[in-house]
Order: C-alpha cells, then sequence, then structure tokens
C-alpha cells in the first residue's frame, strides 16, 4: 500500500510458501478530500489502510493466506479486521511505535508485529519457519511495485489500481 | 484467471441544517445531466451539499493457473556430493557483500494480454529458485543459464542456439520443469537424434527428478499407446520414432503444450520427412535447440523457424533481413562470452609430412584421378570429383599397399603423452575403416571404439568405462556419431585424423570436450597433410569458420558453410565442367 499523487492504493499477492504466485488484486486509488480528512482525522491512514483497501483486498481475494505480510507498518491495525495475523517489513530508518520487532531467516531486515497482538509471535515464527529457505519476504514487493506500473501502462488503472 | 469486479459504493453525502444541527448521512439522487440545483440563500431551512463523505475502492483480481499435476519434491538424497554445496568463509573487515543479481522471466513484446504479462512479472527470481528446497538440481545453474531459462520461459516459439557445450540441454529441462510447476503447461514432448536418447534420460533425472516421462520404444502398438493414452506429462522420443509414428503423433487427441526439438539442425530441409513430421505436431509452444542454427546455408535458419514459429518470416526474405524477425526469438552465447573463466581451448594445426609411400601413392592418384576428371569433359558431376578427393583423403590417412601413417605416427607419440599424464582423448574420423585400424596401433593406450556400427545398447556402456577406466586413454569415434551432445568433458585433448567438410561439424566434434565442466585446458589437434587435398580444403574451410563465428551477430551472412559445387571443382586443376542445364 502506499500514497501517490492519485492517492492511496495497494497491491496484493498471494504467494504459496516457494513465493511463487497464486492470486493478485489491484486496488483503484482513494483521494481522501478535505472535508472527509478533516472528518476522519488521525484515524483516516489507519481507515485508509486497514479497513478500506487492507481488509477489502483480503477479503475479495479467494486464497484465504496464512500470514499477511505488509510493506507498510501503518497498515499493521489491519489485524483487529480480519482472523490472519499480520506483520510488517522493517523500515530501516525509523522506529515505529506500538510494535515489535521479529527477526527470522526470511526476512533480513526484519519484520514488526503489533504490540496488539504480541499473541501472534509464536504462530507469526511457526509460519515463517514453513517458508523456503530462497524467500526473502521484501522481494515479492518488488514484483508488486511493477506488476502496479503495467497495469498502469496498459491502461488496467483505469479499471482498478 | 477471471477478473471480478465488485461494484462501486454508493455514494452519500452529508446534510449540514441549522435547525438540525446533527450530521444526517443519504442517498443522493443525481438531478439530470447539464443542470444544476440553485437555491435562494433566503430559503430555509439553508443546504450545502458536501459531496461524497465516504471513502470507496474498486478491486480487480486475477487467479493463477495452478499445476494439474503435484510435482512434490524428490527425496534429498543423503548423499552430500548431491546438491548445493556451500563453505563458509570468514568475513574481512572490508568485504563489501554484492549486491545479489536478480533473474527473472520477462514478458515479452509479443505478450500483449495484461493477463498474461502478469503471470511472468509476478514471477519469483529464477535464481532464488535453486537455492531453496524447492527445486532440487545437483548444482547450481550458472547466471547466463538463468538467463537463458527466462529466455525459454515466456516464448512460446523460441531458438536456443548456445555454442556446443554451454548446457542448452540443462536450460530447456530447467525452464519446462517451471512451466510444468507452475501449472502452465501439462503436456510436452521432447524430441531428440536417436544416439542423444540416453543423454536426455540421464539429464532428466538429474534436472527435473520430479517430472515423470517416459520414452518411445517396444513395438508399433506399445507406442500406439504411448501415443494415444499415456498421460505421462513429459515424452521423449527420437526423430526416426517419431517420423515413423507420424500419424499416430499428429493424431487430433494428441496435443503438446510444448514440443522441444533437440538438435534442431536435423529439420534443416524443409522438404525432408522428418522435418514435415515435427512442422505437424499440434502444440501451444515450440522450442528449437542447436549449436549450429545454419550448417550450410542461411535457408536452415529459416526452416528451423517453420517449425519454431512458421508465421515469423514472410516468404522470400533476403538474409539480409533475417535477423529483424527473427532476434527476438533467437539467444546464443558463446564460451568466450559466458564463461571467462572456463579452460582454454587449443587449437593446433599439425602439418605432416606424408611418407614416401603414401607421397607416391598420392601423386600417382591425383595425376591419375585430374588426367580422368578431363577425359569427362562436360559429363562431369560434383559427384566425380568427389570421389577423387575421397580417395585422396584416404591416402592421407594411410598408404594403401603398406599402410604407412605419418599421422598415426605423430598420434601415436602424443598418446604417450596424453597416457602418462593419465589423461584422455578422443580421436576423430571421417571413416570407421581407419577407426579400426587406430584401434589395433593404439592397443597400448586402451582405445575404444564408438561409431555408427556400434550397436545402440553398448553405446552408453562404452562412454561410461571410457570416463570410469583409467587405463582406458583413447575414445575412437566417428563425426557422425559421436559429434552431437555427448558430454565427454573428462577429456583434455581431442585429435581429428582427417577433417570434415563443415566447420559446424567440427566444432560439435571438439566441444564434446571443450565443454561446461571441463576444469583443464582441451588441446584439439587438427591433422593436416601438408601440400595435398587436405591442405587446400582446410584453406577454403577456415575462411568460411571466421564468418561463422560472427554468423548469428552480423546481418550479413555467407551463403554456405561447407564447401559449394564451385570450391570442389576448384580444388583441382581441372578444365572441365559440368554440362549447364537449360533454364
Amino acid at each position: 500500500m502506499f500514497q501517490e499523487s492519485s492517492g492511496w492504493l495497494g497491491g496484493y499477492l498471494v504467494t504459496n510458501g516457494w513465493g511463487r504466485p497464486l492470486e493478485f488484486r489491484l486496488t483503484s486509488a482513494v483521494q481522501p478530500n478535505r472535508v472527509q480528512a478533516a472528518l476522519y482525522g488521525p484515524t483516516l491512514t489507519e481507515y485508509l489502510l486497514a479497513d478500506l483497501i487492507g481488509k477489502t483486498l483480503v477479503e475479495k481475494t479467494s486464497t484465504k493466506p496464512d500470514l499477511v505480510v505488509t510493506d507498510n507498518p501503518d497498515a499493521l491495525p489491519l489485524r483487529s479486521r480480519i482472523e490472519i495475523p499480520v506483520v510488517a517489513l522493517r523500515p530501516s530508518a525509523s522506529s515505529v511505535p506500538d510494535t515489535v520487532p521479529l527477526d527470522h531467516p526470511r526476512a533480513p531486515h526484519g519484520l514488526l508485529l503489533s504490540t496488539r497482538w504480541m499473541t501472534d509471535q509464536s504462530v507469526v515464527y511457526e509460519l515463517l519457519d514453513r517458508i523456503d529457505t530462497a524467500v526473502d519476504l521484501s522481494e515479492p514487493f518488488g514484483r508488486i511495485r511493477e506488476a502496479i506500473g503495467e497495469a498502469r501502462k496498459m491502461g488496467v488503472t483505469n479499471r482498478a489500481a | 484467471m477471471r477478473p471480478e469486479d465488485d461494484g462501486q459504493i454508493e455514494g452519500r453525502a452529508l446534510l449540514i441544517s441549522p435547525d438540525e444541527p446533527e450530521l444526517v448521512g443519504f442517498t443522493v439522487h443525481s438531478p439530470e445531466p447539464g443542470i444544476r440545483e440553485a437555491r435562494l440563500l433566503s430559503d430555509v431551512p439553508w443546504v450545502r451539499s458536501l459531496g461524497r463523505l465516504d471513502l470507496s475502492i474498486t478491486t480487480e483480481g486475477w487467479k493463477f493457473p495452478a499445476p494439474a499435476t503435484d510435482y512434490s519434491v524428490a527425496p534429498r538424497s543423503p548423499n552430500s556430493s548431491i546438491g548445493r554445496q556451500t563453505v563458509k568463509l570468514p568475513t574481512l573487515p572490508d568485504q563489501q557483500e554484492r549486491a545479489k543479481v536478480r533473474i527473472r522471466a520477462k514478458p515479452t513484446a509479443e505478450t500483449v494480454l495484461f493477463k498474461d504479462r502478469l503471470l511472468y512479472l509476478l514471477q519469483p527470481p529464477l535464481d532464488g529458485l535453486f537455492d531453496g528446497r524447492q527445486l532440487e538440481v545437483p548444482f547450481a545453474p550458472f547466471p547466463y543459464q538463468l538467463e537463458g531459462i527466462a529466455f525459454l520461459v515466456p516464448r512460446h516459439g523460441a531458438l536456443l542456439a548456445d555454442e556446443m557445450g554451454l548446457g542448452k540441454t540443462a536450460q530447456a529441462i530447467l525452464a519446462l520443469r517451471l512451466l510444468f510447476h507452475q501449472g502452465v503447461i501439462q503436456r510436452a514432448l521432447v524430441v531428440c537424434p536417436k544416439p542423444l536418447v540416453p543423454n536426455w534420460s540421464r539429464e532428466l533425472k538429474m534436472w527435473a527428478p520430479d517430472i515423470p516421462f517416459e520414452t518411445f520404444d517396444g513395438d508399433p502398438e506399445q507406442r500406439r499407446t504411448m501415443w494415444l493414452i499415456s498421460n505421462c506429462p513429459l515424452k521423449l522420443v527420437n526423430y526416426e520414432t517419431l517420423t515413423r509414428d507420424v500419424e499416430l503423433a499428429t493424431n487430433e487427441r494428441v496435443k503438446f503444450d510444448l514440443v522441444v526439438l533437440d538438435e534442431a539442425q536435423r529439420i534443416k530441409n524443409k522438404e525432408s520427412k522428418t522435418s514435415q513430421a515435427v512442422r505437424a505436431l499440434n502444440r501451444s509452444r515450440s522450442w528449437a535447440l542447436t549449436g549450429t542454427p545454419i550448417e550450410n546455408h542461411p535457408d536452415d535458419l529459416v526452416n528451423i523457424f517453420s517449425f519454431v514459429d512458421p508465421d515469423r518470416i514472410p516468404p522470400d526474405t533476403p538474409p539480409k533481413r533475417l535477423p529483424l524477425y527473427t532476434s527476438d526469438c533467437i539467444l546464443r552465447r558463446t564460451k568466450d562470452v559466458v564463461q571467462s573463466d572456463m579452460p582454454a581451448k587449443l587449437i593446433k594445426d599439425l602439418e605432416v609430412e606424408l611418407t614416401p609411400a603414401q607421397r607416391a601413392a598420392y601423386t600417382r592418384a591425383e595425376e591419375e584421378g585430374v588426367i580422368h576428371l578431363n577425359e569427362l569433359g562436360d559429363t562431369i558431376t560434383v559427384q566425380h570429383v568427389f570421389q577423387l578427393v575421397m580417395r585422396l583423403k584416404q591416402i592421407c590417412n594411410f598408404d594403401p599397399l603398406t599402410g604407412e601413417s605419418a599421422k598415426l605416427e605423430q598420434l601415436m607419440t602424443d598418446m604417450e603423452e596424453v597416457a602418462e599424464s593419465g589423461r584422455k582423448a578422443i580421436v576423430f574420423s571421417q571413416w570407421v575403416e581407419p577407426l579400426n585400424v587406430l584401434a589395433k596401433a593404439l592397443a597400448p593406450f586402451g582405445p575404444l571404439l564408438y561409431h555408427g556400427k556400434v550397436p545402440q545398447a553398448e553405446r552408453t556402456p562404452i562412454l561410461d568405462r571410457f570416463r570410469d577406466d583409467p587405463n582406458c586413454h583413447v575414445l575412437l569415434m566417428s563425426y557422425g556419431t559421436g559429434s552431437v551432445g555427448l558430454n565427454l568433458q573428462f577429456a583434455n585433448y581431442v585429435f581429428l585424423f582427417d577433417r570434415w567438410w563443415n566447420p559446424a561439424v567440427e566444432d560439435q566434434a571438439i566441444n564434446r570436450a571443450h565443454r561446461i565442466g571441463q576444469r583443464h585446458p582441451v588441446t584439439v589437434t587438427r591433422f593436416l597433410c601438408g601440400n595435398t587435398i587436405e591442405q587446400r580444403i582446410a584453406d577454403v574451410l577456415d575462411a568460411k569458420r571466421k564468418v561463422f563465428n560472427d554468423l548469428l551477430a552480423q546481418a550479413d551472412k555467407p551463403t554456405t558453410m561447407g564447401l559449394t559445387e564451385d570450391e570442389i571443382f576448384g580444388l583441382f586443376d581441372i578444365k572441365a565442367r559440368p554440362r549447364k542445364q537449360a533454364g
């Protein structure tokens, strides 16, 4: 999930434990206007990323995942909208409040888990251990960005992204 | 993949009223297009629309094909020599970890549908596939081989024309294995020359142990069952069997998602039954593998493309314009480009003087032969000249009366050195007869014979023995049987006892030893009897070889790689010429 000039949008790739694609889904971009921004106030980002984009993507996709990995820590509250553990790639520079770091070989730069969902920690580690050793959890996000770029080039953005 | 649209959430607006200060949501009904609703400021209640307040998105999704068969991971062998071996090296303080180069299959320019492009864009990098548990391989492919796989995977028509010895077979097997795993293909057929069937079987077991395959052999009824009933995902057939079974193979019930042609130069003659048989196969994808896509004439390439992508090259395209149509579908790499760390190939043209007996026989044969040719006048044909060439070449090998051979004397000396250093050599000849003579003379070096008269079933054990038996230092091969597809990288010396007509065939022979896996330099000795027909042929071929090396990189292609009719006549000082046919 990321923000660009036309607004916030999300791309969602479901892979198997080997990183192979099973299903892919794109959203259209959403740009809150000034009134919407004022009305949602500080809850706007969480609403956009968790409720609007994240939850919609997960629920609309027929393949149900065991673990959701996001490249945007602001989307971690998605966990409270779905019954699936959610972790975020750890950003290199800043620390993210209300999160705990997780270290695992599948994520060389580390992961973050929301402190509200510390109970997921053991399950998350168990799931990470089941992923193929060749997989780097940050790698598929490059594929998603490339697919979104391709969607723009081919005019699919007019329909979705 | 099926797009799934969901509906747009109904727009809602917010009503702010001085009489009713709380916010009220309700559905907006659009006024007529082009007409805006106007209200006087004095109207009570005064209403102002704030537009949509709910946020909404639409989504679109695609599902990817799943493999029809569960290709379970082959059990990891307890043998530690199998699989990727890693050694932990100490990290130096100033050692910078090099960024890993990611190699991925990209959609081609011809992949026009977004869902098809997504299929390739969203695949994981190839360099990671062979690092994990998912695809067991005997050793990690080289980066250029991964690029070859990335080239093949998205293409429906492709010609992999890597120089011999760069592992075309392994690249093709790994590419088709990935397509099986991705569920993109469910049925594939590999067509190869008969002598290479054992080699393909071995390589398939090595590079794709999880893909079941079967080989077409047995009686016609068994083959009928294999063509029409068997559900085996991968089938392996030789050209001869395919041609024989063409009616079954092209039955409308028999469909392949992918057909791979190995040594695709076999279909360079478009009118041949072999070429017609492979072109008639029902298939979605067509890959051709050959290190010599142009053996004699640019038409060879055109004819290979009549299988790869029949509509790609317009009829009567001049050779200069061929790259315009074919370049996107051809991948050609040479060893010197991709394998800078590969051991050197040292080519030595060894000129030997004919023994007195050979020289006398040679001079007599040539003089008499030329006189005979001139006597033929305009009834002469290239076959007449050809017969004389063959006769003279045979004398260059052995004197017909005494059996003396200047080449053999030199070969014996060289073989002593080869055997003393514990190495192995391959000797190539055009004919079986000299190989039999050589086998007797080279008895101290444990010679093994491998030519067209050796039964098929005995061939693989011969190669295994050559590899494993420390007393077998020399393998005597004919060009026709031993020049393609065999992996003999445990030999470090190659002797061309006599020369073939075509440099491409000689290169094939040399590259049996100089290929991936070779750890030592390969010394190639090309015997040449000075001041003979051999030297005259070599001069013509060397000039052509120079052009051939740049063949696929250049737009200007030579008209032929072997000797033309004029060039064969030019080998002798004869005035007779064939009668020209009218029209």
